[in-house]
Formats: C-alpha cells, structure tokens, sequence
C-alpha cells in the first residue's frame, strides 16, 4: 500500500480487499477439495442432490455435515443430530472469541453475518494480520477480512456442488462415503494438541465403539463426554504432579 | 429418516453454525470466557470426531466388532493416519486412504487370514 493512498478512501479499502484475496489464495484449492470430499459423501449417504445441495449452503461446516451423515443414516434423533453438531463446531465458539472482539462496532445482523460465513482458515490467516483487537473501526480492516471470506465460501461452495453431483454419478460400490471418514481423521489429527487431548480422543472411540448400540444414537454424545471428562482428568494430574516436582 | 426430517435437520446443522460462529460476535466485548471452560471447548471438538469415525471404522456392517486385519476400513485408516502424520497434507491422505483400501477391498488379500 503505498502512502499517497488517503486512509478510508475508497480505494485504500479495495487494496485491503484485494490483499485479503492474495493472502487466502494459497488456502483455497484445499478448501475446494475437502468441498468436494464432503459433497461426494453427503450424496453417497443417500441424501438427495438438492438435500445435499441445501445442507452445504445452510450448514456451511465440513466437519459438522460428515458428522450428521451416519446419524441421519441410523434414523438418530434430531436434538441427537443438533447436539452432535454443536458440539463438533465447539472450537468455531473460541474463534469467534478471538475474531468476534475486533468488530464489536458493526450492528448486530453485520456481526451476525460475518460470524456465521467465517471459516477456520481465514480466521487464523486475519489474526497473523490484525492480532489485537481494537475497540473502533480500523481502515481497510473489514475489507481484508471480506477478501479472506468470499473466496473461501465460494471455493468451498463450488466444491462442494462439484462433489454433489460427482457423487451422484459414481456408483455406491465404490464406498467413495469412507473419504468422509478419512477427512475426518485428517482435522482430527491436528485437533489433538497435547497427551490429554490424545488420551481423550482414545477414550471417546472406545466409548462410542462400546455404547454403538445405545438407543437413539446416544452412544456418540456419551463417547463425547467420558472423553472430554477423560482429558481434563488427565491434563489436572498431570498438571499437578508438574507443579509439585517443580 | 423421512423427507421433512432430513430437511429440519439441514435448517438445524444452520443454526448450530450461527450460534458457535457468531455466539462472540454478538456477546464477545462484553464476556470472557473462564480458562476452564476453554479448555473443554478445546477438548470437546476431537473428542466428538473421535466418536464419529471409532465405530466406523471398526463395526462391521451388522454392529460387529472387525478388529482383524481382514476389515479393510481399519487398514485403510491406519495406514491414512500414519501417512497424515508423515506428510500433513489432507487432500493426499484422503487420496492414499482411498487407494488403500479400495485395494484391500477389490483384492481380499486379506479375507481368509484374521
């Protein structure tokens, strides 16, 4: 940017634009493929092209949507569906703890908007620029962040309808659904920051393997908890005995 | 799960987005949240995709545990697991996992061994 621009000008805000889209770039043929794996294994769970077509544009959550796919498979209740959703997205809450603060200032359906098209990646890519937040406006800050979050929701968009009607066209005996599944392994993996978190993704399968047959699909929120409970446990004792040997 | 079911649930995976999304957006400069509660929020996502894929991969169709190597969904997902951890690269672990076990799969090396 160079100084001759007037700060809040028109044109400064679309040169704050345009580096939000250089900065994302790099991000967004991932972003497209794991649409795409997420679009193939909602059509090959026996949703419809338009189900799956709607559940991308009004869920707008990867990792959330594959979790629905085997509950909606089982016929699980939907306050079952809802919570398994919610907690999924869990970590979407601490992002927006960090991003939220930075525009406090804009009305509410604005906040509301942003909040919800705003992907992981875009948000770690906005807080490497703009780490602390401000309590007023800040120039061209807004549209950097719009230049992250358009082009990831339209490549995650795009790739995902590829992925449905892709999907549609290949035959079920290929089980292209494990994808899905393997997905998740690959957000889950970086998800597991340290031995607690590693001791409680251990005992969530296990729970969930051993309470499959729980009505309802209960097994799985089951699973969630003794893990969640299992990793504090294990980070408290683990803690402790550090604070006590020094 | 009928028609109309699928499509409340559709509207409802919209809301769960909105709410943890937007919940600091809307609240954010007014509340913090307690590091306790932090570090559950940290916890809670892997816990939840743990759950989801466990069963997956080692329940037979029937709700039968397939610990051998015979289940082709466990061997494609170990050997996925490890190639992540080597590469970091999402898009060719899914594709390696893919292989994997389509391979496992077409060729039932494995079927008569358990």
């Amino acid at each position: 940017m160079t100084p001759a621009q007037d700060i809040g000008s028109e044109q400064f805000e679309r040169e704050a634009w345009r580096e939000g889209v250089r900065t994302g770039l790099p991000t967004l043929f991932g972003i497209a493929a794991w649409g795409m794996v997420v679009g193939v294994a909602m059509v090959k769970s026996g949703l419809t092209v338009w189900q799956a077509s709607a559940m991308t544009l009004v869920a707008f959550a990867g990792s959330a949507q594959l979790a629905s796919l085997p509950l909606i498979a089982a016929g699980a209740p939907i306050w079952v569906i809802f919570a398994t959703a919610l907690v999924v997205n869990l970590r979407f809450v601490i992002f927006s703890a960090l991003l939220g603060p930075h525009f406090a200032h804009l009305p509410l359906r604005q906040r509301l908007f942003y909040g919800y098209i705003s992907g992981d990646i875009s948000i770690a890519l906005f807080l490497q620029r703009y780490s602390e937040p401000t309590p007023g406006p800040v120039p061209g800050k807004l549209s950097f962040l719009k230049g992250l979050l358009v082009p990831n929701w339209c490549s995650w968009q795009t790739g995902s309808l590829v992925g449905i009607f892709l999907g549609s066209t290949i035959p079920a005996e290929w089980q292209l659904g494990f994808a899905g599944t393997l997905a998740i392994l690959c957000i889950m993996v970086p998800l597991i920051i340290n031995s607690a978190a590693l001791c409680g993704v251990l005992v969530a399968a296990v729970v969930a393997v051993l309470a499959h047959a729980l009505p309802y699909k209960l097994g799985l929120l089951a699973a969630v908890l003794v893990g969640m409970g299992s990793a504090m446990f294990f980070e408290e004792t683990f803690n402790r005995r550090k604070v006590r040997h020094g | 799960m009928a028609d109309w079911e699928i499509w409340v649930v559709i509207g409802v995976l919209g809301v769960a987005t909105a709410c943890t999304r937007s919940a600091f957006w809307l609240i954010g400069h007014r509340v913090t949240i307690p590091p306790r509660v932090q570090e559950m929020l940290r916890y809670a996502p892997a816990c939840a995709l743990a759950a989801v894929i466990g069963p997956d991969l080692v329940l037979g169709a029937g709700g039968e545990l397939q610990l051998g190597i015979s289940n082709p969904k466990l061997l494609g997902g170990l050997s996925a697991l490890a190639f992540y951890l080597w590469r970091r690269n999402m898009l060719q672990t899914i594709i390696f996992g893919m292989v994997v076990f389509t391979l496992l799969r077409v060729s039932h090396v494995f079927e008569n061994t358990l």
